[in-house]
């Protein structure tokens, strides 16, 4: 097991470069030039002005150049200077991320344990209304855009009923909790200050459940298949006839050896997360990475846009390495493969 | 094999499933009307606990906070700011800031973000943009050739440090925005020298005549910052200067508010400068919301979570009509959006031919195009001046003839014309340029002119249009400041103006004569020069404007002084509340 894991963890470094340089060479492959966006139009034609930007924003020079200051940065933890916020991008990611990272784990609650819900239920009950109404919904959550789901929720949750607040981390007028985490509600609760975790919870309870309904789909159908699967297999039916009771024969048999498989979705299911998370940010105006890469692409900001793309790769990369172990811990095939 | 027997345990799951139906079910049959109890958060009061000092300003504010249960509906519930009290003020806007650095600066939030903390000289009268008033500048003077201006500042005036405002600070500022080279450093262009002969009198002078100068210090642009705080932390006038990052945190300027934090794609705080050396503002503290999208302004309006909706879209409007406790105006703006053709670009030689051009001009349909971009609300523009600027009246405005426009064609010789049309694919001032181009291509394609769209990101237009240059094009204008010469700075056919170049044309030396003559011109004379000139840029044929699009403000009615004003778009130091 130690070896496997270590094996896992010497590749990631490579891996990680590979995402660097694809980033990069994608960033700069693209048929635009970020200076005109750096120095705005008045600007272009002084070309005193045009060469100081190249030169203050790391233009200058070929793009191997560029690429290799680039990497040399990057081992110092410097991803560069975003030439739209004029902070650094690790500052800029690093005040993102938890607003991301706090949206991403409240859709893989309502994803992973709705989606896991779900499955078992339509399995149980396979080719029954309840499992035709179950599919229902699963299909529904994987099958809407999340920008549009998150648009009609709100209209109809905050605008019209008014059972859920509007679209922000925080309501009008609220200051955020102290940082420790940058997970508010998890901050208000170190602060001890309750009443403001709740109203954070609100504010997260509509984006993580848009989120995570999509997320709900892909794993509830997972789940059902796999229950299916073992709920007719011969040791299911062995137990039965020992006389297991119906609960110990879910729990103990076919639960833990359809759950395997859905430990690799979840993990791979991140990524997903975080493409639809981008769509989810936007309608829910939640200032984390998806919103910020999508401003930086349109201003042709290279620093901020590579940066999301190796965060990105980063956590899609550990995600399937904690998910590829826990595999290997629940399933020893994996492990001498 | 398999058959599933069991069905004892089903029963405490279905509900799971069915629960998740019916919470959606019940979602989609809402009542419109049971807005607000269902937020039973209101007992909290968490509100604004953000400046502890509150309550110690001026008269009405610092009284009753129990329990105001006549105040208006939309009155946001469940922050414990009762309507009529100075709450801190929320403002939801699409927001474009790229930088807080007043010498930095050159985008529509940064007119508002600026006017509010950077005071400038002079400041204009929100409701008349030809009545200048004084700001930091008690008074001032233009010599008889326009050459040289001298104004003298009020010796009252402080920065939010308590320090006093002084010509040495007006000199730094003016000076660093020329020096950075920023967007907005061609307002400093012709000025050769910046003196301050003593603490209150600032002598500016130009290497030209150009009357235009009182008009563009008004220009939130130009304003003032602490010399002192802005050199400590690495402000100077050249490239050396190392203060754009502080200024990202930290505000040194004279307005009515200070920056109290910025968080990028979030929120502009502000605070009230309780040092502010004139009319203290009501509120402890405005913060601009970042909401991207119109609807969501809308909605977060009528929820009472915002105080002003910036950009509603106009099919909005209607929606808003009657909502108790909001006021919604349609007032006219100084914003406009255009077609333009170059013949300089790759692939527009056959737009040199004026013949060609005046055929694109009489083919568009204006009325249509008003009515498919922003619903009628607005008004057709007859030249690259917007109505209501020194110069737009009198003109005038463009009309569709295709007959005469095929006649043009045919004249020129020309059948079966492709252009590419690249634009950036927006949505400004409630026009959509998606749509707005399919109608001009569609009116267009009548008299045989085929236009490729290439809609593309603002970053990839302005890469085109200053590189090989875009043959036919969209774009929009909104004005810098109160004076005409800035349109005929972009638009006329006149030496290095960005237009001229792109327009393919040699300089049109009767039009250069013109805004010579205008800007040493003043009153009457000066009106009517910039009138020759809107005409002079319609006869050009290069740019049509389309549409003068309307602008809606939507605010909570108990907020007073909500204005559009020419140079600053909203003056939040000129709100108030009932």
């Amino acid at each position: 097991m130690t070896n496997y894991v270590l094996r896992r963890l010497a590749i990631t470094p490579l891996l990680l470069l590979g995402i660097v340089t694809i980033a990069f060479i994608v960033s700069r492959i693209i048929p635009a030039d970020p200076v005109a966006s750096i120095v705005g139009e008045r600007n272009m034609n002084n070309e005193a002005v045009v060469n100081a930007a190249k030169k203050r924003w790391g233009l200058e020079g070929g793009v191997i150049e560029q690429y290799f200051t680039y990497v040399r940065n990057l081992v110092t933890g410097d991803m560069g200077t975003s030439f739209r916020t004029k902070q650094s991008v690790t500052s800029d990611l690093w005040e993102r991320l938890p607003a991301t990272a706090e949206l991403a784990f409240g859709a893989l609650i309502v994803g992973g344990i709705g989606g896991i819900a779900l499955g078992i239920t339509s399995a149980r009950h396979q080719n029954k209304v309840v499992d035709h109404l179950a599919r229902l919904v699963g299909l529904v959550g994987s099958s809407l855009p999340v920008f549009w789901l998150g648009l009609i929720a709100l209209y109809l949750l905050y605008v019209r009923v008014g059972w859920f607040p509007g679209p922000g981390r925080l309501p009008s007028r609220v200051d955020p909790p102290p940082h420790t985490t940058g997970l508010y509600t998890i901050d208000s609760l170190i602060d001890g200050d309750f009443g403001l975790a709740w109203r954070c919870l609100r504010q997260l309870m509509l984006p993580a459940f848009v989120l995570g309904w999509s997320l709900m789909g892909i794993v509830s159908r997972l789940v059902r298949a796999a229950m299916l699967d073992e709920l007719h297999a011969d040791y299911v039916r062995t137990a039965r006839a020992k006389g297991l009771r119906e609960g110990d024969v879910m729990r103990h048999h076919v639960l833990r050896n359809a759950l395997t498989p859905v430990i690799t979705i979840m993990g791979l299911t991140l990524g997903v997360l975080l493409t639809q998370a981008v769509l989810t940010e936007t309608v829910f105006s939640w200032n984390g990475i998806g919103t910020y890469a999508v401003e930086a692409t349109k201003r042709l900001d290279y620093p901020a846009i590579n940066g999301v793309c190796i965060t990105g790769g980063v956590i899609f990369l550990l995600s399937s390495l904690v998910a590829d172990v826990l595999y290997a811990a629940v399933d020893p095939k994996i492990r001498y493969a | 094999m398999g058959v599933v027997t069991s069905h004892r345990s089903g029963g405490r799951r279905r509900w799971l499933a069915v629960a998740t139906a019916a919470a959606l079910i019940v979602a989609a049959c809402g009542d419109d009307d049971s807005n607000d109890d269902g937020t039973t958060d209101g007992t909290e009061a968490a509100g604004d606990d953000t400046t502890p000092d509150a309550g110690t300003t001026v008269d009405d504010t610092t009284d009753d906070t129990s329990d105001d249960t006549t105040a208006v509906t939309e009155a946001p519930d469940d922050t414990g700011a009762p309507a009529g009290d100075a709450r801190e003020l929320i403002i939801a806007r699409d927001m474009d800031l790229t930088t807080l650095d007043p010498q930095r600066a050159y985008c529509d939030t940064c007119q508002i973000f600026l006017t509010a903390v950077y005071q400038t000289l002079i400041g204009v009268d929100p409701t008349d943009l030809t009545v200048l008033v004084p700001r930091l500048a008690d008074s001032w003077e233009a010599n008889a050739e326009s050459t040289e201006f001298t104004f003298t500042l009020n010796p009252d005036a402080t920065f939010s440090d308590g320090s006093p405002v002084t010509a040495a600070d007006v000199k730094f500022s003016w000076e660093r925005l020329a020096g950075l080279e920023g967007s907005a450093s061609y307002l400093m262009s012709g000025v050769t020298s910046i003196e301050a002969p003593d603490d209150q009198t600032v002598v500016v002078t130009m290497e030209a005549p150009n009357s235009a100068f009182i008009n563009i210090v008004s220009a939130p642009y130009m304003g003032i910052v602490s010399q002192a705080l802005a050199e400590a932390n690495g402000a100077t006038a050249d490239e050396t200067d190392s203060a754009e990052q502080w200024f990202l945190s930290n505000s040194a300027g004279s307005g009515p508010f200070v920056l109290d934090s910025y968080t990028e794609g979030d929120q502009l705080v502000l605070a009230r400068n309780d040092a502010y050396w004139g009319e203290p503002s009501p509120f402890p503290g405005v913060t601009l919301k970042q909401v991207k999208d119109a609807t969501a302004q809308l909605q977060q309006l009528q929820q009472g979570d915002v105080d002003i909706a910036m950009q509603i879209n106009f099919d909005s409007v209607g929606e808003l009509e009657g909502a108790e406790g909001i006021t919604t105006e349609l007032v006219d703006s100084y914003n406009f959006v255009y077609v333009a053709a170059s013949a300089g670009a790759v692939g527009g030689e056959e737009l040199a031919d004026p013949r060609v051009r005046e055929a694109i001009k009489l083919a568009l349909d204006y009325e249509g195009i008003l009515d498919t971009t922003v619903g009628g609300n607005g008004k057709l523009q007859a030249s690259p001046i917007p109505n209501g600027f020194e110069g737009s009246e009198g003109l005038p405005l463009p009309e569709q003839d295709v007959a005469a426009a095929e006649a043009l064609l045919a004249e020129a010789g020309v059948d079966g014309l492709t252009l590419r049309a690249a634009y950036p694919s927006v949505n400004v001032y409630g026009v959509d340029f998606d749509t707005m181009m399919a109608k001009v291509q569609q009116d267009l394609s009548a008299i045989g002119i085929d236009l490729e769209l290439e809609p593309v990101e603002f970053a990839q237009w302005v890469e085109q249009i200053t590189g090989d240059g875009i043959p036919f094009t969209a774009v929009y204008f909104a004005p810098d400041h109160i004076d005409s010469s800035q349109y005929v700075q972009y638009f006329g056919m006149i030496e290095g103006t960005s237009w001229q170049g792109r327009s393919g044309a040699d300089p049109n030396a009767d039009e250069q004569q013109l805004f010579a003559d205008a800007l040493a011109a003043s009153g009457d004379a000066k009106t009517d020069l910039y009138n020759q000139l809107g005409q002079a840029m319609i006869d050009d044929l290069v740019i049509f404007p389309l549409v003068n699009p309307g602008l809606v403000l939507a605010y909570a009615s108990d907020i007073t002084g909500v204005r559009y004003s020419a140079c600053c778009n909203l003056e939040l130091g000129g709100l108030g509340i009932d």
